[in-house]
């Protein structure tokens, strides 16, 4: 972006988009919901076999180990033909978790699978009590012998009917004070006797989440990752990696390119007053590229983001909105219709990108939360 | 979020933020309606020092420094509201040494014993640098400008860096103060201090050619200007935070500090947000252009961002102090009007906005 690539990073940045191209299906391109695991996964095991699929793991762990420059020319070349979103919560969640706190069986058992594409994961925190006060949670895992019993529920899992194991957090001592003290840190086998899955549809018209019961269900020892009692440390450990990862400018760009396609074929592209918001998203765009550039050389120099990374956050998000909302007032009264736009410029849709944005400042802390965050533990606030 | 710094970088900006601890909202006041409103000694001794040299090719006895070390200095001089016009001076001394041959004010200009700023607006409303309505007439060796330049921060000033078109694509020129047919007329900033109208009646002009990697002169010190510009905005609007959260921390209201209510809270984190996001394009653009050859976009995208924002924090920061922050007696209303200048200078957000429309390829 205002980066300028140098002469290898332009030959890679030719090779990414040259193998798009060819390799990306039509049908998966410039989606706004995220196709089924059946249409999905292929395209991310093709990604796995050309070696792509992790720039930002480590190379022993199966990851491309790739530069700052060729992660992010990867981000925007995969924006710029319109790519899928993927199932992030093994790249971007657990797998960088195992690595930094998992055993060694742990990460030979889970990591290839992760990288291969043929295992996919769910994250288990959220609870009907326990969303935003998340250390409210009350799953209970008690250890008898060599294994857990866990019973409770959790619920608004991404992907959690399609998903094979689960990631969750769940108490295990509930005299604990503080309650972060009484969590651990579970991986669950989703095909384990005892557990019940039930999609919810979302106002998109989608079911991207899901909740999820467990009645008894036996989880060996093996699977408990870190510490007992020591699941919130973990959880939060790379909270700062996970927000980072979240936050790249891929879906802005994305979103920036419909909202053009549907200006310039209702011909409010013309209209200066609408110029104007354009122009200020498209700046903010290039704001968050820099950014993610930022936090990502600081990831790469072995600075932990930390909380700061809730500005990334707030940010992204935030922007993601502002976006789809713009997109709205090209679409004039197509905003109202459920299905794609087919204009002469391609076709667009505009109301399910728009209602599935709503989402991105609720999940994964709201931003209200992330505020809060930053108010206490950066900005040094009064509680 | 920190920044990776070199230990030479790091040195600067130490050296930079002492020079700081010698400004301040307290010597800004004093500056008022003062002539100059500055301290030419303390421009001197940034010349002494080599800033006012710092993107001056070691060629030509600069220290061939560049864009990250201009933002790390100038982030500095707006968190200190320095009244020295540091930042023009750099980057004029830039602009004169760019060419083959060194013009002959450059060493006197990076000594700071003499000042040399940009006059290259000419409404004030965001126009396009490379049209300006300033001509020039006359061949090599007589050169003379005829027009009027807009906001030039002219306080103190020994000479001028001034667009014109003329036969060929407009070009930059450097007017002396006292030259014949050079005129100016000054108005008061609400900061108390001058910006003037240069009147160009045939005036005596030097061609200054452009850099070899850059298109234009004009549009490469344009483009230079608004980095500077926004640098200084980012320590505006970081200095005010500062203050700001230092008063959500003591001032106490319904028997609490007033820092921990959540409404607040969550208005301070907004202005973190907004130094943040400038401080990372500010730093990610520095890193990735050189000072004669910065994409236009990116200094049109920062300025914009950067104007709206410093005046969005600047204006909250008030609002978080209450009452007392709307009196002249508080420091705070200061980097407001700081920011008021920093902002509209060379076209504030709406008019780079204009031009982002016109230059990224918004409508096509």
């Amino acid at each position: 972006m205002f980066r300028r690539d140098t002469t290898a990073e332009s030959h890679f940045r030719i090779e990414v988009r040259t193998w798009l191209e060819a390799n990306l299906p039509l049908a998966l391109r410039g989606r706004t919901a995220r196709p089924p695991p059946a249409e999905l996964m292929p395209w991310y095991q093709a990604l796995s076999r050309k070696g792509w699929i992790a720039p930002h793991w480590p190379k022993h762990y199966g990851g491309m180990g790739a530069t700052l420059n060729e992660q992010i020319i990867i981000t925007e070349e995969l924006a710029r033909i319109g790519a899928p979103q993927l199932p992030a919560q093994g790249l971007n969640h657990i797998g960088p978790i195992l690595m930094k706190f998992g055993t060694e069986a742990q990460k030979a058992q889970h990591l290839p699978p992760i990288i291969a594409g043929t295992v996919i994961w769910a994250q288990g925190y959220s609870e009907p009590g326990a969303g935003s006060d998340l250390a409210s949670l009350s799953t209970r895992a008690t250890l008898e012998g060599d294994h857990f019993i866990v019973r409770g529920q959790k619920i608004w899992t991404t992907w959690g009917h399609h998903s094979d194991w689960m990631f969750a957090l769940v108490r295990t001592d509930p005299q604990a004070q503080p309650r972060q003290a009484g969590i651990s840190f579970l991986l669950v086998d989703l095909r384990s006797p005892g557990i019940r899955i039930r999609p919810i549809k979302t106002i998109a018209g989608d079911d991207e989440f899901s909740e999820v019961f467990f009645d008894d269900v036996i989880v060996p020892t093996e699977n408990l990752v870190g510490k007992l009692n020591d699941g919130w440390c973990i959880a939060n450990a790379l909270l700062g990696h996970e927000r980072l990862a979240s936050s790249n400018p891929q879906f802005p760009l994305m979103a920036l390119e419909r909202i053009k396609t549907m200006a310039r074929a209702s011909g409010v592209i013309a209209d200066p007053a609408f110029q104007d918001r354009l122009a200020a998203a498209s700046i903010n765009v290039t704001a968050l590229s820099a950014l993610f550039s930022h936090a990502v050389e600081l990831t790469n120099n072995n600075q932990s983001p930390g909380p700061e990374s809730s500005v990334i956050k707030i940010f992204a998000s935030e922007l993601l909105q502002t976006l789809n909302e713009l997109l709205v007032q090209a679409a004039g009264g197509h905003a109202s219709t459920q299905n794609p736009i087919t204009t002469n410029f391609g076709v667009v849709d505009v109301a399910a990108p728009f209602l599935q944005s709503r989402r991105v400042t609720i999940y994964g802390g709201s931003s209200e939360i992330q505020r809060n965050v930053l108010a206490r533990r950066v900005l040094n606030l009064p509680s | 979020m920190d920044l990776h710094l070199t230990s030479e970088q790091t040195l600067l900006r130490d050296s930079a933020v002492k020079f700081i601890q010698a400004a301040g909202p307290k010597v800004a006041r004093a500056f008022r309606e003062q002539d100059p409103s500055f301290a030419p000694e303390r421009l001197r001794w940034a010349g002494e020092v080599g800033w006012l040299g710092m993107l001056v090719p070691t060629s030509a006895d600069g220290l061939g420094l560049g864009l990250t070390e201009l933002a790390l200095l100038l982030e500095q001089a707006g968190r200190g509201l320095v009244c020295e016009p540091i930042g023009f001076a750099a980057i004029s001394a830039a602009a004169l040494a760019q060419g083959g041959t060194p013009h002959p004010v450059l060493e006197r200009v990076m000594t700071g014993r003499a000042l040399v700023v940009p006059a290259l607006e000419e409404s004030g409303y965001g126009d396009d640098p490379l049209s300006p309505r300033t001509q020039m007439v006359g061949e090599a060796g007589a050169l003379r400008l005829t027009g009027q330049k807009t906001f030039v921060c002219a306080d103190g000033a020994d000479g001028f860096l001034v667009s014109a078109s003329g036969p060929d694509e407009p070009a930059l020129y450097y007017v002396a103060r006292n030259a014949r047919g050079c005129s100016l007329t000054t108005t008061q900033t609400v900061e108390g201090r001058k910006l003037a109208t240069l009147g160009l009646a045939q005036a005596p002009a030097d061609l200054i050619p452009p850099h070899p990697s850059s298109r234009n002169a004009v549009e490469a010190l344009y483009n230079l200007a608004l980095m500077a510009l926004s640098c200084e905005l980012l320590g505006v609007m970081e200095r005010a935070q500062e203050i700001t959260l230092d008063y959500l921390r003591i001032r106490k209201q319904f028997g609490k500090l007033i820092g921990s209510f959540q409404a607040l809270q969550h208005q301070a984190v907004n202005i973190y947000v907004c130094v943040e996001a400038i401080r990372s394009l500010v730093f990610q653009i520095a890193a990735h252009n050189e000072v004669f050859d910065i994409d236009p976009a990116m200094a049109i995208a920062l300025k914009a961002k950067a104007s709206e924002d410093a005046l969005f924090v600047t204006e909250a920061c008030i609002q978080l102090h209450g009452a007392i922050g709307f009196t002249d007696e508080h420091d705070i209303g200061l980097y407001l009007k700081r920011a008021m200048l920093l902002s509209s200078l060379f076209g504030n957000a709406a008019a780079q906005r204009r031009r982002y429309v016109a230059l990224a390829n918004i409508t096509a």
